[in-house]
């Protein structure tokens, strides 16, 4: 593993950006379609029970401060059920994860700005773009993710201002009007986007961050800052377009752009605003990337991960342009599989991890005790 | 003209990151970098040839259906 070091305000920015990712576009559809006009709801209990969650996972890297999620997870299943444990995670992440979120900026792309361009000229330049910041390596794209931040901020700042004059309350109206029940499956939705694919950045930190004791709080912190952006993006969703209509769109936060109106004079500016899914996007396949790169390269024991980037970037760009095969698939791969398996990555799999830690500790205690009172 | 292309690529990339690993005498790097190149230029070929190749989602979903059918069943997801 390549030693470097990145600041804890990086490492809070790179925790939002990779948080708010491609869950920006697409959250506010994923819960509109299961609670309607209550989306903002659950996404309000999603963030309690994801930032629980959350203090799970990073309860691992409390405990093994030096060692990232490979490392970990070698020390406790052993060496070798370790590694293959670790290999098919990655496998099934890096399918799900940065193959996934290309494809999701193509077809955005190609549906929503240049129609007639192909998806694989989007892909090809986009991926390109990744690899190179890969290659450059983790403090590079920390410094990027620094300095692009203030201007993400800027657009969704100027986005959510904007459109305060087209909120329309009554929207939001009834209020669980179906009772609780189908508030669950929303609320799981919501985790299993925005917080559980964080365990992969148990790869980055702490091992990677220059003062690890407060690592975890600048996680928390990065964590809570993305949460309310998505959480003010479901809400302006819901009381602009309405639930029926945000339920209906592919890209309901572009519609909302679209939307922008002021004085017949200031609109159409979705173009610009589209900068900002463009800044999340990169960080969101970046570190799936690099997480992944680092992954295999710690299972194979590689030193240095730059050799390994353009290729295995190869393959990310080209499995990108045929992973979905259309967009009913895309849609039944999000609900029944890519859920599920975000719970054995993001939930099952740390909890496991404690559990062998528990056992452990439990044991060594008992061994001394052993030697102290020989039978 | 396509296969030629890939080559060409792939020429490109083994000569930008060859000389290093050679130098720097980094054997599994080697191993690792010929067999993800080997992977991703098959891959491509294939694609050039056979326009519609099934997606490796197919083998996950199935692989973690009975998971995501427990989940549907006790309602947590839909």
């Amino acid at each position: 593993m390549p030693n470097v070091k990145i600041s804890l305000r990086q490492l809070t920015i790179i925790t939002a950006l990779f948080m708010i990712g491609t869950a920006i576009l697409i959250v506010p559809s994923a819960l509109a379609v299961k609670a309607k006009q209550d989306a903002w709801i659950a996404a309000l209990i999603g963030i309690g029970i994801g930032s629980l969650i959350l203090a799970l996972q990073l309860l691992l890297s409390r405990l093994y401060p030096d060692m990232n999620l490979v490392q970990i997870s070698e020390k406790l299943l052993g060496k070798w059920l370790g590694k293959s444990v670790c290999f098919l995670l990655l496998l099934i992440l890096f399918l799900g994860g940065p193959v996934a979120v290309l494809q999701e900026i193509g077809t955005f792309l190609t549906v929503q700005i240049m129609p007639e361009t192909p998806i694989q000229a989007i892909i090809i330049l986009f991926g390109a773009i990744v690899l190179m910041g890969v290659r450059l390596g983790l403090e590079v794209l920390a410094r990027s993710a620094e300095l692009l931040f203030p201007w993400f901020l800027l657009l969704f700042l100027s986005l959510s201002i904007l459109l305060f004059s087209q909120v329309k309350w009554e929207n939001a109206l009834p209020i669980l009007e179906q009772g609780p029940g189908p508030l669950i499956p929303a609320v799981c939705s919501f985790i299993s986007i925005v917080y559980l694919p964080n365990m992969i950045l148990l790869m980055i930190f702490p091992a990677s961050v220059n003062r690890q004791s407060e690592a975890n709080k600048a996680v928390f912190i990065g964590s809570l800052i993305g949460s309310l952006i998505l959480l003010l993006i479901v809400i302006l969703s819901i009381l602009v377009l309405g639930p029926t209509i945000t339920e209906k769109t592919m890209y309901p936060s572009y519609l909302l752009a679209q939307k922008i109106n002021i004085g017949n004079f200031l609109q159409r500016i979705e173009v610009i605003m589209a900068v900002m899914w463009f800044i999340t996007l990169f960080f969101r396949i970046s570190f799936y990337f690099y997480a992944t790169v680092a992954g295999y390269c710690q299972i194979f024991n590689i030193k240095n991960i730059q050799p390994l980037v353009i290729p295995l970037g190869w393959i990310l760009t080209t499995l990108a342009v045929f992973i979905y095969p259309n967009v009913m698939f895309e849609h039944n791969w999000e609900a029944r599989t890519w859920t599920p398996f975000s719970f054995i990555f993001g939930l099952l799999f740390p909890l496991l991890l404690l559990g062998l830690h528990g056992i452990r500790k439990i044991r060594s205690k008992g061994a001394p005790k052993k030697s102290r009172f020989p039978e | 003209m396509n296969v030629a292309l890939i080559l060409m690529t792939a020429a490109l990339v083994v000569w930008l990151e060859l000389p290093r690993m050679l130098r720097e005498r980094e054997q599994r790097e080697l191993w690792g970098f010929s067999v993800l190149l080997l992977l991703g230029v098959g891959i491509s070929l294939t694609q050039t040839f056979i326009s519609d190749i099934p997606t490796p989602l197919i083998l996950v979903a199935s692989l973690l259906k009975p998971f995501s059918d427990f989940l549907t069943a006790i309602g947590l997801i839909q």
